[in-house]
This record gives structure tokens, sequence and C-alpha cells, in this order.
């Protein structure tokens, strides 16, 4: 036992550096990550200033019975599910068919010219993304000019509760399906060449070879990538949305994170009740995740842990 | 043995998917350009334009003589270097400790990746802001950023791939860690560090909404919030109160896409840059872990 103890005595000075090293990292993680975990215990208090986090009073469960009796906070919980949903069936397949188009076609140099293009809004942020979508989009802007020269009438894209979700979708699509081309481009392009050489001497066709050998050489990044955007449901993209709602479609656009983030600053705040929203937020998501991340292990590959 | 197949019918439609939605990814860029230099008339012609008719400088002007965007780039470029630099050195120190087998490494590990399911939420994370002085203070947009989970475990594998030889002749030359990372590994690492730089820069760039909760003071916003000041203004506006617009002198849109490009311009600089590495260093990386 004592032996035992030295051992790692002298293994922790013998890397004493390595440990200085880490100081400034944990340092950060303690102070912006977990402490912020402390104040947690609002959602069960009554927040007052003068008393501070440890000095408010306990109430129980008040918060919490108090939200789930806020229709707007069921609006938000709801309209997350379904925003995120709406991205993972529509949005997710763009990328995987946009990666093995790019890998089909033939001209080099412009498949290298297309990705430059595809891949540059992912650099940007939502806040220029709506700049140029509300000027593109808006009742003033070139789409609509283009389709009323077409005769085909205007639409307001921007605040229209039947469109707003499209609207997320696709604007996610366009930012960002590109990018994520280059994981799957990059699964492919790990696939042993000589099973294409050895397909077409079988004369297996284009389709052939996609669906035997491109397809099952990403099958298992594309099931984790599915696997972590499903795990992630209950973040359907602050960013994104808060650039780009407005209040008249509230009732198909606010999300849980846009609703904690204006009832946390409107006039006169609950911070009990703002706090305990992003708890349950936080469980809901943290139990998906980590149920994503089992899931996405069982399939053979590494999860994020 | 590859033989060069012949172009099929199957090849132009694949040609003109991607075309297509290269266009659709190009064509709000180009017009957002074209509208911030060309004169309002122009634009009240049409708002849908392939080519410019007459260019003019003069959204660009009023943007650069605007104090208010001014102090908006001078607090990003502030925020954009300590921020790269803050988030460099915390991410190489923790990537290199990291590869070393010490006791606790584990739970260490498990420590900063639990930041990844769990946060604490934004009000207890408002209130330490609040409490640590942070509101109105600058360093607000670059202390609680400190690292990126990814770009760290990217570096730990490439760290982990040098030969751990070149380290053991160097210990026993008598070199402590700190010696052994900044003289030996580090400048083996040129390119990779080059990258994760790079993709740094660009979020503090990009940063807005520690501006937007934090700061109150217009001579400290940064340009991003400026910017969406301006774009969410103009958004009432764009819903079709023409009116409102008829009113104004100046040209609302090209003042707005002007402020939107003048604020993509030092991406659209470094992009050749940013893509440079996609493939090779920072993908594969990820991949592999």
């Amino acid at each position: 036992m004592k032996a035992k103890i030295n051992n790692l005595l002298s293994s922790i000075f013998e890397h004493k550096y390595i440990y200085l090293m880490l100081v400034p990292g944990l340092a950060f993680l303690l102070v912006f990550k977990y402490f912020p975990m402390y104040g947690i215990q609002l959602a069960f208090k009554r927040y007052m200033i003068n008393e501070g986090i440890t000095g408010s009073p306990w109430i129980g469960l008040e918060n919490f019975l108090y939200i789930w009796s806020e229709p707007a906070f069921w609006r938000a919980f709801k309209n997350t599910i379904v925003i995120s949903l709406m991205k993972l069936g529509l949005g997710f397949p763009i990328g995987i068919i946009l990666a093995l188009l790019i890998n089909e076609l033939k001209m080099k140099k412009y498949r290298r010219f297309l990705q430059t293009i595809y891949t540059f809004p992912h650099f940007l942020s939502w806040v220029i993304v709506s700049g140029i979508i509300f000027n593109f989009l808006g009742n003033t802007g070139a789409l609509n000019s283009l389709l009323e020269n077409l005769g085909l009438g205007q639409i307001n894209f921007l605040m229209n509760k039947g469109i707003f979700r499209y609207l997320l979708v696709y604007s996610e699509v366009w930012k960002e399906a590109g990018w994520s081309t280059i994981l799957y481009l990059a699964a492919i392009a790990g696939i042993d060449p000589t099973l294409y050489e050895a397909a077409t001497v079988d004369g297996a066709n284009r389709w052939h070879k996609i669906k035997y050998i491109t397809w099952p050489g990403i099958q298992n990044i594309v099931v984790i990538m599915f696997i972590m955007t499903v795990g992630s449901i209950m973040v359907a993209g602050f960013n994104q949305v808060f650039n780009l709602y407005n209040e008249v479609v509230y009732d198909v656009g606010d999300i849980i994170s846009t609703y904690v983030y204006r009832i946390s600053f409107q006039q006169a705040p609950d911070y009990g009740v703002s706090t305990a929203v992003g708890l349950f937020n936080g469980v809901v998501n943290f139990m998906l995740l980590m149920i994503a991340n089992t899931v996405a292990k069982k399939f053979g590959k590494s999860g994020i842990i | 043995m590859m033989t060069k197949r012949k172009f099929t019918v199957v090849d132009i439609i694949i040609l003109i998917l991607l075309t297509i939605f290269g266009l659709a990814v190009l064509y709000p860029f180009y017009n957002a350009i074209l509208v911030s230099l060309v004169p309002q008339h122009v634009y009240a012609e049409s708002p849908f334009m392939l080519w410019p008719d007459e260019i003019t400088l003069d959204a660009y002007k009023q943007v650069f003589n605007d104090q208010t965007l001014i102090n908006g780039m001078k607090t990003t470029v502030i925020v954009t270097f300590l921020g790269t630099v803050y988030n460099m050195l915390i991410t190489i120190l923790t990537s290199y400790a990291l590869t070393k087998d010490i006791p606790g490494r584990k739970f260490i590990n498990y420590l900063i990746l639990f930041t990844m399911f769990f946060s604490g939420g934004l009000i207890p994370y408002y209130l330490l802001i609040k409490n640590l002085g942070l509101i109105n203070n600058i360093l607000v947009m670059v202390l609680p950023m400190g690292f990126n989970i990814m770009y760290m475990i990217v570096l730990r594998s490439f760290f982990n791939d040098i030969p751990d030889a070149l380290e053991e002749s160097a210990k026993i030359d008598g070199a402590n860690d700190f010696i052994i990372l900044f003289k030996i590994i580090l400048p083996l690492s040129l390119p990779i560090l080059a990258t994760l730089s790079l993709y740094y820069g660009v979020n503090r760039w990009n940063e807005w909404y520690h501006g937007m909760l934090f700061i109150n003071s217009p001579d400290i916003m940064p340009l991003q919030l400026v910017l969406r000041n301006i774009v969410q203004d103009a958004s009432k506006f764009l819903q079709g109160n023409t009116a409102a617009m008829a009113n104004v002198e100046t040209f609302s849109e090209g003042i707005q896409m002007a402020s939107v490009v003048t604020t993509m311009f030092p991406i659209m600089m470094l992009y050749p840059f940013l893509q440079r590495y996609f493939l090779s260093g920072l993908t594969l990386g990820a991949v592999k872990s």
C-alpha cells in the first residue's frame, strides 16, 4: 500500500510540469463551465437579488409546475423537436447525396472549384447570413423581384408561418450541406481503389459501385452522424433561429433556447423560472446524447466518449 | 489500370445538378455584393441583377463614416487577436499534457467531455459573468471561450503521432516538459497550429452573442453585433413597409449589404488558407479520433 502511494506520488512529481500545463485549461473549465452548474439550484429557488444564489429561499418544484402550465413553454418544446426532426429528415440526407454526387463528378478541377463554393458559407456567422437572407428573400428583394417578373407573384418568405420552418431547414442546408460533405468525402477517399477496379473488370456499372462499394464505405460515418444528430434534437440552433425569426412566426419558430433568452431578458424576469426551463432542456438533452453515444458505440465505431 | 470512360447522360445530369447547387450558394453573395455597389435607382428598377449597370462606392463611404461600425471593427480586431492567442495557448498546453500517461488523465478527460453534454444554462452563466465584473468589459468576449474540444482532440492526436524518440533524447539531455513542448514539438506542428489559429480566428471574428448579452456600451460592441442591429432594424423595414422606405434619403439596402460585405471581407480573404487544410488536417484527425 505504502509503496503504491509512493509510486503514485513520484509519478505525479515526475510529471509536475505536465500538471502545470493543465492549469489554464482546467481553471477555464472550472470557472466558466462548472461554476455555472452551481447556479442550477436556482431552478428550485425563488431568486432574490439581495440574497444571491445561495441565500435565496427554496421553493421545491414550484418553478417547474409553473413552466409546465405555461403554453408558451410547450409551444417552444414542440417547435424545438419539430424543427430538429425536419432538419433531420429534409436536410441531413442532402449532405450525403451531395457528397455522392461530388464523388461521381469526373472533372477534378471543376469539382474542387464547386467544393470551394459549397463550403464557404460555413465560415460565416448567422448574423451575416441572416443579413443576406433578409435582403435576398425580403418583399422587395431579388428573389421576389424575379418571381414577379416571371408572373408568379410575391411570396412573403420571412413572415409566413407556413414557410418559416422550411426557411430554417433550407437556410441551414445552404449554409452547412457543403461542409458536411467533407466528412463523407474523407471516408470515401479512404476506400481501397482496387475495389472499384475489380468491380469494373466484373462489369459493374456506376450504380452498382455506389451501392456496393461507396455506400458501405461511408455507412459507418453516416450512422454515427445520424445518431449524434438525433441526440442533439433538443438543440435546434439558437444562432440561426434567433437571427431569422420575428414575432409573427413565434408560433412555429420559437424554440426553447430562444424562449429562455426572451423570458430571461424581458422587463421583470424570473430567474428561477428561466433556470428551470434551461435545466429541463439540459437534462432531456443530456439523456438523449448519452443514449445516442451508447448506440453509436454499438455500431462498432467510437462515440464521442 | 483505370480506363477512361466516356461522358454519359448521367454525367451530364450530375454536372447540371451540382452546378445548380453551386449557383444557389453563390448567387445570394453575388447579389449582396451587387446591391452594395449600385446606386439606389438601379436597385429600385430591378433588385434581381445579373450585372451592375452602374457602380458607386457611396454605400461603402457611408459605412466607413459610421463611427459605430468603425468602433465595432476595432473591438472585433482586438477580440480576434486576444481570443486567438488565448485559445491557442490553452489548446496547446491542454492537448500536449493529455498525451502523457499521468495519474488522473482519465478523470480530466471526462471533466472536459462532460461540458459538451451538459451546461449550467443561461441565467447561472449570466450571474457568473456579472459577479466576475465582466459586464461591459471587452474581455467578456475573450475569457469565456477557452478552447474548442474538437480542435483540442485534433491537436492531441497530431501530437500523439509525433515519434516518442525525439522527446526521449531531449529528456536525456535534461530538458523539462515545457522546453520539449516549445522547442521540439511545436516547431514540428506549424501547419496544424496555423490551421487551428485560423479556425479560432474565424470563430472569434464571428462573435456577437456575448456582446449582445454583456456589452451595453456602443464603444465596445463587436462588429457582428453592430451588423446585427443594422440587419434587424432593416428586417422590420423589409417586411413591406415601403412607405417608410421611400422617406429615407439614404439607400438603406445598399448600406446594409455594404456592412455585410465589409464584415465578411476578412473571412473571404482568409478562405483560401482555411480551405487548404480541410481534407488533410482537420477532418481526418477528427474521423480518426
